[in-house]
């Protein structure tokens, strides 16, 4: 300054070139150094250039009012143009910083797409984000699996945090501990939460660190399902063609003891005890066969290989037919029968719908108090057909109303009490959905318990 | 007919299982049946050709050509021999295949002997049957049909029944004992292009029950055949 000044003064340049070349200094300053260094640059080239250039020389005095001006104005102009520069310097580097935050994004993103789906996503998500994203800690809750993973130099604190996030349900910021904690919600509802710690990160990044993190949790967790839901789907195929197969191979065997036993009490020439015996023989291998054929119904049902033999059938009708061929099976309980309409119709395999209502029916006569009365009702209402079978047997456990139509499911209670193979109620719930209707429970303590079959009602051509 | 003495028949068991043949082989033996057996359709042709048999029991599940290929070739060399069909599982495409094939009946594995007895002798019965007697009175049980007089007794009572009704009886009754398809029905009462009616088939069954049987819901003549169709009582 006093070197451009003395410069100024020697080579005999006027005021306005020197003033222009403090100006150069102080903006240089200004962007090397900064706003305060400049200012304070400014000043003293405002004084050098009074005492040098600003008649009276040599004084720090100023006579003409004119060069107060351009004094003034050199200041004000020194002022400005530092602080400009300096912002667009600022503007600058944010904008780098701004391009870096989303290449770690973008490199984050890529690399939570390519996670190991058959591995746990937790502990790749946290690496990948001290990774890529180079925080000095990551902790990560997830809900799901109720688990905390971290990375980076993560301590059980820090753990603690990201499980007292989600608890919470809150973010927060602490930028002089420089952790930033974040729900994890890639829908509505959160499903862990995220703690960072870096000096590198700002509110934004840490947004989408946590948003990237909630998509690859929630992709990692339908991926599981579908997986399951597969896994799932084989075990019942072989399920299936284990039972089929065994039917099958049962049904040889029995037909060679149902011959001889049968052939033995036609034959005619057993004496009392023999005959007993024989007859025994004869009604438990019958009792077999109709276990094998049954295994094979549910078996061929739930491949979906049964070719349904589909014609209108008149719900009324077959209850009629039903309650008339099966009256041995109620076992002395009275039936009452209500329906509303007469010629309510579905579009089904009359056969087997027969023998899904029979199951409703015949559960009702073993499962409820000798003599008690079996109420069935027929109701056609919003297009569908509700079957219900009420009896006044003990309540079913809400446990129990799902599974006991599943294949062999008996509830521990009924064990002991009526005879069963645990196939019927599958049997029915397979037939209903096969029809596109639906088969459930529902039941009250001291109330009994009522069956539902409902069924798709079609409009019937009178014939 | 073949055989002169006190035997019932000569049937010839189809099946690749050892141990079914053995046991249809012993008890229709105690029974007063002759009994051949053979494995598989191949080789139950020539034992056919050899010797006169009254009735075949076949397996619907065989190596070779296989059940139903076995029961056309019988029915296309020999017209007249009854054919039942063994199906293993309860499937009624089997059943219906068979029928369609030509057997006269089906049963279905496991079997008790007298239904299979039954069924055989039912068979026999028919493909013995001599023909051009189409006006002959029939009765079986308490019912007795009097075709050219369109009259329908029970226990000497007359039972009156509409035309429709009369002609399906009567083809059920000629029939007895062996199951008729729906479609067979449809086809030889209400005329051929009948076929898919099985609402009406049912209407008029729930009628002729209603007049014909006792019980209705518990028919001792009118048998329902899952599936299949219908079939008269045997006599």
């Amino acid at each position: 300054m006093f070197l451009a000044a003395y410069f100024g003064v020697h080579v005999h340049v006027n005021f306005a070139t020197t003033g222009f070349l403090h100006l150069l200094i102080v903006v240089l300053v200004a962007m090397i150094a900064g706003f305060w260094e400049a200012t304070v640059t400014s000043v003293v080239a405002l004084i050098c250039l009074n005492y040098f250039f600003v008649p009276p020389v040599y004084t720090f005095y100023v006579s003409d009012p004119q060069n107060w001006v351009a004094l003034i104005a050199f200041e004000s102009t020194a002022l400005l143009v530092s602080r400009m520069s300096i912002q667009m310097e600022k503007q600058a580097r944010t904008a780098v910083l701004e391009r870096r935050g989303m290449e770690k994004l973008y490199e984050l993103s890529r690399r939570t797409l390519l996670m190991n789906p058959q591995q746990l996503p937790g502990p790749q998500i946290v690496a990948q984000i001290c990774d890529v994203a180079q925080v000095d800690a990551v902790a990560l809750f997830d809900a799901a699996r109720a688990r905390v993973d971290s990375s980076g130099s993560a301590s059980p604190e820090l753990e603690a945090a990201a499980r007292d996030a989600y608890l919470q349900d809150r973010n927060e910021d602490d930028a002089e501990r420089m952790t930033w904690q974040r729900m994890l919600r890639p829908g509505t509802s959160s499903i862990g939460a995220i703690v960072l710690r870096g000096d590198n990160l700002n509110p934004l990044l840490a947004d989408s660190i946590a948003s990237l993190t909630a998509i690859a949790l929630e992709r990692a967790r339908s991926f599981e399902k579908q997986s399951h839901a597969e896994a799932a789907r084989q075990s019942e195929q072989l399920r299936t063609a284990v039972l089929d197969a065994l039917a099958h191979a049962f049904k040889t065997p029995l037909t060679a003891i149902r011959t001889a036993s049968s052939g033995l009490l036609e034959a005619g020439r057993l004496d009392p005890a023999q005959e007993d015996l024989v007859t025994l023989i004869d009604e438990e291998s019958d009792k077999l066969n109709v276990l094998s054929t049954r295994l094979l119904q549910t078996a061929k049902l739930e491949a979906a290989e049964t070719k349904l033999r589909k014609e209108a059938v008149l719900i009324p009708q077959l209850i009629d037919d039903i309650l008339a061929q099966h009256s041995d099976q109620l076992d002395g309980h009275p039936t009452q029968v209500s329906i509303t309409n007469q010629r309510c119709a579905t579009y089904g395999d009359r056969e087997l719908l027969g023998t899904a209502i029979m199951q409703f029916i015949d559960n009702a006569a073993k499962y409820s108090p000798p003599g008690s009365p079996i109420a069935i009702a027929v109701d056609d209402r919003d297009g569908q057909i509700l079957i219900s079978v009420h009896n006044e047997g003990s309540e079913v456990r809400p446990e129990d109303r799902e599974r006991i139509f599943e294949r062999f499911y008996r509830s521990p209670g009924s064990n002991h009490r009526a005879a069963g193979t645990g196939l019927g109620l599958s049997i029915t719930k397979e037939a209903a959905e096969a029809h596109r209707g639906r088969a459930w429970v529902a039941s009250e303590k001291g109330k009994g318990t009522t069956f539902f079959l409902s069924l798709p009602r079609i409009e019937r051509r009178v014939s | 007919m073949n055989t002169v003495n006190a035997s019932q028949g000569k049937v010839l068991i189809v099946d690749d299982e050892p141990s079914i043949r053995r046991a249809i082989r012993t008890t229709f033996g105690t029974l007063g049946f002759d009994i051949a057996e053979a494995v598989t359709g191949e080789q139950a042709l020539p034992l056919l050709r050899a010797s006169n048999f009254d009735a075949v029991l076949l397996d619907v599940n065989m190596p070779g050509m296989g059940g139903l290929e076995a029961c056309r070739e019988i029915r296309r060399q020999f017209p007249r021999i009854a054919v039942l069909m063994l199906t293993v599982r309860d499937d009624e495409d089997d059943k219906v295949e068979a029928l369609d094939a030509g057997a006269d009946d089906y049963v279905t594995k496991p079997f008790p002997i007298r239904e299979l007895v039954a069924r055989v002798r039912a068979a026999v019965r028919r493909s013995h049957a001599p023909v051009g007697q189409a006006n002959a009175v029939i009765t079986i049980g308490e019912i007795t049909l009097d075709p050219p007089r369109r009259l329908v007794q029970k226990n000497g009572q007359a039972v009156h029944l509409t035309p429709k009704e009369f002609d399906l009886l009567l083809y059920l009754m000629k029939h007895a004992g062996l199951p008729m398809m729906h479609a067979r029905l449809l086809s030889a009462v209400w005329g051929p292009e009948y076929g898919n009616e099985l609402e009406y088939l049912r209407t008029f069954m729930r009628q002729l029950r209603k007049k014909l049987e006792d019980d209705a819901a518990h028919p001792k003549y009118l048998l329902t055949d899952s599936h299949i169709g219908y079939r008269f009582r045997e006599p």
